[in-house]
């Protein structure tokens, strides 16, 4: 069966699910007697096994629906929300998550059947129940409800389905088909099939109805068409007519077979009546085959199958909670990258067009071009804009795993703890937010094995008992912010300081001239763990420095602030675009370079006279503060040239280090379009993060103000 | 018909861009190259391997160039009216361009017209006869090698 079609929907939806189980599963931690929450949980199992099931993951739809039963026996109220069930329930969703990924790397569910947590649940339902139902109790009991439902149910709908197979609207290709297929002495059927409204992959089951039906003929006419069928565009039934040698009955079953099917209607038809009842509209022959198709619908209403029971609890659902329909579409993140790249080159050649209008004054000044270029330029602005926030998505999608994390190390280490977030809704780019996680991971971990002290210390130094870890977003500027931090002992200056010297990575007298914030960052150098021990959480010193070295790929930095005794703060800063940015232009001799503007703080000159010198670095004071200098043409290999009497200095920030960039000339701020420099060239030191094209086509390069300072 | 005269070429000779780098003849494979430009501004990038000029601008990507001279170690390049930049193609790691003197010729060259050197050095890994000349067929890969 070819379903791969559907692998991307499928492995975000699971996603989703997985997601969403995870949340409930937590919550009913919290609050055991929750009916709302239970239900919510059977709903996104029950989903979940449906569309493992679609797409034949027999593994995963097994242990699912094994775990579909736990929820139903606790719908029922027999068995009571406990520790033991959580801890299980985590386990199962860790295993569908094993399968998940398998589908991810290799379109396939992998071998493991996880049989020891499917069997883990039975013996949990076995033991809940106690020893008045027999084994083979969960397998039937959540069939019984359903069925006793659904014979009320579907009463009314079954005869308000109607035959929408009668309606279509036939073209003078299909009439000839089906005159054709039926004066060659095949049998014409029209059917109309209705899936269930809860169906998650209704074009699949389309799909899979059509394959089945085709086993036995060939399908002349659909409505809607294949085309809208396959791309979704159908509520929940579509029609067809078949040709085929076999009797009804047999098509009939084969469609009849894929699940999810809430009803499939259908009957004979002969091509005379068809063309005739599309032009009189006059139809007591369908009233009286009506009866003779009822049959067949009914006798699906009282099968006991296994697509009876989604159908009941999927239309539970509806009446619980039909959200109001997002109006949104799910766009492949390489499309947005090409849209991205044409914008890009759209930008690059306004900037074009802006140098040439400013190049070309002079006498002759056409005032009409001048305000279409500033008009094209709002343009571009806005478009830029426009696809920068399609690529944004909430940092919600990373951060809630978190949650889930903290519960279990708080476990493991036997500390209380709690994870209070804020800010999940900020919004970054994609890519970001895609490379994000791992890093916050890291340093959630960090406070909770390292930052937090055991429950006692904490009681002993009159803290709260529960530890707080927390995980704040928010925008500032151009930037993002996330700060990751706990109230627990902080970092241990001298103890750092110590162990830097013991490794040799500072001298003593390095350390005795060093800074309390260059002490602590020295944490972020490779191969440099502060635990006594390793555990499997963190303490093989390949923590931080990997923190720092991701973020900093980001193009973002982290800092750190501590207090000993009170707690450390991790301030993750990241830009808000990738990209394309706004730069300012700057001249050194004859090269070209931009800089970030949302680095800059302000531009000065001030004269060669006033710079000063601390321990042989150039200083000059600004407003009460002592900035460093740095000569650029030094750094970036320049001839130097003769010292003029002032200089032009590029005041640049980060987080609350200043320096000076020296700079000849500032040509004025741009948009740039950020490209990179390739594999080929080792920039070394990564003093340029990328290059960009210019309005006349040469080439500048980005300088990248974090290394530089 | 198209098919097998094609296969019937790649069997016997490949195609060769034969240029000048100082007063040798080097012969390129014609399956790396992507296109040839005419020298343009190249901007230096600070800190980057000696060998590397620089990158330029080639329509709207950013393309390094690298002198093909001072990578195999010869004296420095001098940029004349027949300088080109060969943009080679390279799967793995993209467009890369190089410097050349001159670009000569298209040449087609069978298995017979080369010869295999083990002392022509790591940049070279035959000896193409054509007429009277010999061409110096280029190793891309050591070209692109890092540590070479």
């Amino acid at each position: 069966m070819d379903v791969s079609q559907y692998l991307e929907i499928f492995i975000d939806e699971t996603d989703e699910h997985i997601q969403a189980l995870s949340d409930c599963i937590m919550e009913l931690e919290k609050e055991p007697e929750n009916m709302e929450v239970i239900n919510e949980i059977f709903r996104a199992a029950h989903s979940l096994k449906g569309m493992a099931g679609t797409m034949g993951f027999k593994r995963m739809q097994h242990l699912t629906h094994d775990m579909e039963n736990v929820f139903q026996e606790v719908r029922s109220e027999k068995i009571k929300v406990n520790g033991v069930m959580i801890d299980l329930l985590f386990k199962c969703l860790d295993a569908i998550e094993g399968y998940l990924n398998n589908v991810k790397q290799s379109s396939n569910e992998g071998t493991e059947d996880n049989e020891l947590i499917i069997k883990e649940l039975n013996d949990f339902i076995k033991m809940a129940e106690g020893e008045a139902a027999e084994p083979e109790a969960p397998a039937s009991e959540p069939e019984a409800v359903p069925k006793a439902e659904k014979k009320e149910a579907p009463e009314a709908p079954a005869s308000n389905k109607e035959k929408k197979y009668l309606s279509i609207e036939l073209d003078d290709t299909e009439k000839d088909k089906l005159k054709e297929a039926e004066e060659s002495g095949l049998h014409l059927y029209g059917m109309t099939v209705y899936i269930q409204s809860d169906c998650l992959l209704k074009a699949a089951r389309a799909f899979l109805v059509f394959r089945a039906v085709e086993e036995y003929g060939q399908i002349l006419v659909y409505s809607p068409s294949c085309h809208e069928i396959e791309d979704e565009h159908f509520d929940s039934d579509f029609s067809f007519i078949v040709a085929s040698e076999e009797v009804y009955e047999k098509v009939y079953e084969a469609a009849k077979e894929v699940s999810e099917i809430e009803e499939i209607v259908g009957e004979s038809l002969k091509y005379e009546t068809m063309v005739g009842r599309a032009e009189t509209e006059e139809n007591t022959q369908p009233q009286k085959q009506e009866t003779s198709v009822q049959a067949p619908a009914k006798e699906e209403v009282k099968t006991p199958q296994v697509a009876a029971k989604p159908a009941a609890s999927g239309n539970k659902k509806q009446a619980v909670a039909k959200p109001v329909t997002n109006r949104t579409v799910r766009v492949d993140i390489e499309k947005l990258d090409a849209l991205m790249n044409q914008v890009s080159e759209l930008i690059i050649a306004k900037n074009s067009l802006v140098s040439i209008s400013s190049v070309e004054s002079g006498s002759f000044q056409n005032q009409s071009f001048h305000e279409q270029i500033e008009y094209l330029e709002r343009i571009t602005t806005n478009l830029h804009e426009s696809v920068m926030k399609v690529r944004m998505v909430p940092i919600e999608s990373v951060v809630n795993k978190f949650p889930r994390m903290i519960r279990d190390i708080s476990r493991k280490l036997g500390k209380k703890m709690e994870l209070c977030m804020s800010g999940e809704d900020t919004e970054l780019d994609r890519t970001v937010v895609d490379q994000i996680g791992d890093p916050l991971q890291h340093l959630l971990r960090n406070s909770a094995d390292h930052g937090l002290e055991d429950n006692e210390t904490r009681l002993a130094k009159g803290k709260p008992e529960v530890g707080t870890i927390f995980l704040n977003a928010f925008q500032e500027g151009n930037n993002v912010i996330i700060e990751v931090g706990d109230d627990g002992n902080g970092i241990n200056i001298e103890a750092v300081r110590a162990k830097a010297i013991e490794r040799g990575v500072i001298t003593e007298e390095q350390a005795e001239s060093m800074s309390k914030k260059e002490i602590v960052n020295l944490l972020f150098m490779p191969s440099f763990s502060m635990a006594k021990e390793i555990t499997d959480l963190s303490g093989r010193g390949v923590g931080l420095d990997v923190v720092k070295s991701n973020i900093e790929a980001l193009g973002g930095d982290v800092e750190v602030k501590t207090e000993l005794g009170i707690g450390s703060t991790f301030t993750v800063r990241l830009p808000l675009t990738l990209a394309i940015i706004q730069a300012l232009m700057v001249e050194i001799r004859d090269e070209k370079y931009a800089i970030a503007i949302g680095s800059i703080s302000n531009i000065e000159d001030i004269p060669v006279k006033d710079i000063k010198y601390v321990e042989a670095q150039e200083v000059m004071h600004l407003r009460g503060k002592v900035i460093p200098l740095i000569r650029l043409d030094k750094v970036l290999d320049i001839p130097p040239r003769e010292e003029p009497e002032s200089l032009t200095v590029v005041i640049v920030q980060k987080g609350e280090s200043m320096a000076g960039l020296v700079v000849d000339n500032l040509m004025g701020q741009q948009e740039i379009v950020i490209k990179s420099l390739g594999k080929y060239i080792n920039n070394n030191n990564k003093i340029i993060s990328g290059a960009t094209i210019l309005g006349d086509g040469e080439v500048a390069l980005i300088l990248d103000v974090n290394t530089l300072m | 018909m198209i098919n097998s005269s094609l296969e019937m070429s790649e069997m016997e000779s490949k195609q060769y861009i034969v240029v000048m780098v100082g007063s040798e003849q080097y012969g390129i494979d014609i399956r790396f190259i992507d296109n040839i430009v005419r020298m343009q501004k190249i901007t230096r990038v600070p800190k980057s391997q000696h060998y590397f000029k620089g990158v330029i601008n080639l329509r709207g990507e950013i393309v390094p160039v690298m002198s093909i001279r001072s990578k195999m170690g010869l004296e420095e390049d001098v940029i004349t009216n027949t300088s080109r930049i060969i943009i080679l193609k390279l799967e793995e790691k993209g467009l890369l361009g190089i410097i050349v003197d001159e670009v000569k010729e298209v040449l087609n060259l069978g298995e017979n017209d080369i010869e295999e050197t083990s002392n022509k050095g790591k940049f070279i890994y035959g000896v193409g006869r054509n007429g009277e000349d010999l061409i110096s067929l280029l190793e891309i890969g050591a070209i692109v090698d890092e540590n070479v």
